[in-house]
């Protein structure tokens, strides 16, 4: 396999050939969220880049590994579902309520927009 | 639409506003006010923030009961501008509001001192996108639909695992007495403890030829 020789010449070969394996050089994809999150967190207002960067490697491979996990666990019933995700943390009670909270707030957003919708026509009906 | 008022400004603005703009701007004002927990939204004056809905300190983000707190009380913000604007019958949905917590919250947020709102701030408003969060998971299944739900606890579970990371990081500083701002060997440092907590899920099948 052309591909396992060292680090650089594997994203090289990796990018000629379109992406085939997950690459260690890949495109920041959370870089301004992430330096405003980490602010909040309790950063510098001005995180290093460095630091940035290592921290979106880990986050990325972290929901990677929680992804591929909850996959395992989905592929018995057919599909992914929320629920693989809510079974693995079940032991983190801190995020297992948060996202129960985003769950429950995507659900009133949505009953929200509906009614608003129904209500819209009803008002262009009147008209 | 209003992006930058306080949410009782908004309210009344939309009231006045109803008859001349579409009726878009309720549900677009109700939405703002709702996704500013979950998408990125530009960084704005503290009015919004400061403009009664209750927050929690950043340092105890962990802790979920307030942020439900906070939550409910945003969600409860966005039925009463529903319900005032739009005369729908709007059921009262049952928050997880307590008005003790409020009042609490409130008071803590009045003592802030500008740095620390700012950075709360930046705490509430920040947030991982959701595009870029289904492309990630578009990659890592191989599939092309993820639903919406999946995203969106996704994106809570990566902004808590930061948050744990970074707070770790600076709990590392301390006992090295290190300041400034957080160097990579305390991320690493980080997240080795909380591989040993168990925080982080381990691969059945060790990562080769990274």
């Amino acid at each position: 396999m052309s591909n396992t020789p060292a680090t650089p010449a594997s994203s090289s070969k990796s990018k000629a050939t379109g992406n085939s394996q997950p690459p260690e050089k890949r495109k920041p994809l959370f870089q301004k969220e992430l330096q405003h999150m980490m602010y909040g967190f309790g950063d510098e207002p001005n995180p290093l880049p460095e630091t940035v960067a290592l921290v979106e490697d880990i986050v990325v491979e972290y929901v990677t590994d929680l992804t591929h996990k909850a996959q395992e666990i989905g592929t018995k019933r057919g599909r992914l579902l929320v629920d693989d995700f809510l079974y693995l943390i079940r032991k983190d009670l801190p995020k297992l309520n948060r996202c129960r909270e985003l769950l429950a707030m995507q659900e009133e957003l949505k009953q929200a927009r509906k009614a608003f919708d129904v209500d819209e026509e009803k008002i262009t009906s009147l008209d | 639409m209003k992006h930058s008022k306080d949410p009782f400004e908004a309210a009344i603005e939309e009231e006045e506003e109803q008859d001349e703009s579409p009726p878009e701007s309720p549900g677009g004002g109700g939405d703002e006010e709702g996704r500013i927990e979950i998408d990125q939204a530009p960084e704005e004056s503290e009015r919004d923030v400061g403009g009664g809905v209750r927050r929690q300190n950043k340092k105890s983000k962990t802790s979920s009961s307030v942020v439900v707190v906070a939550e409910g009380k945003n969600k409860d913000e966005d039925e009463e501008e529903e319900e005032e604007n739009m005369e729908t019958e709007l059921t009262k949905y049952p928050t997880t509001a307590d008005p003790a917590k409020m009042a609490k919250m409130q008071v803590i947020l009045s003592q802030f001192t500008e740095d620390q709102m700012s950075r709360y701030e930046s705490f509430r408003r920040s947030a991982f996108q959701k595009g870029n969060m289904r492309k990630l998971l578009q990659g890592v299944t191989g599939s092309q639909k993820i639903s919406m739900p999946v995203i969106i606890v996704n994106c809570g579970i990566a902004k808590m695992f930061v948050g744990e990371l970074v707070e770790t990081a600076r709990v590392v500083m301390g006992e090295r007495n290190d300041s400034g701002p957080i160097r990579p060997c305390h991320i690493r440092e980080s997240y080795r403890r909380l591989k040993l907590e168990g925080k982080v899920p381990k691969r059945s099948v060790p990562r080769l030829f990274r």
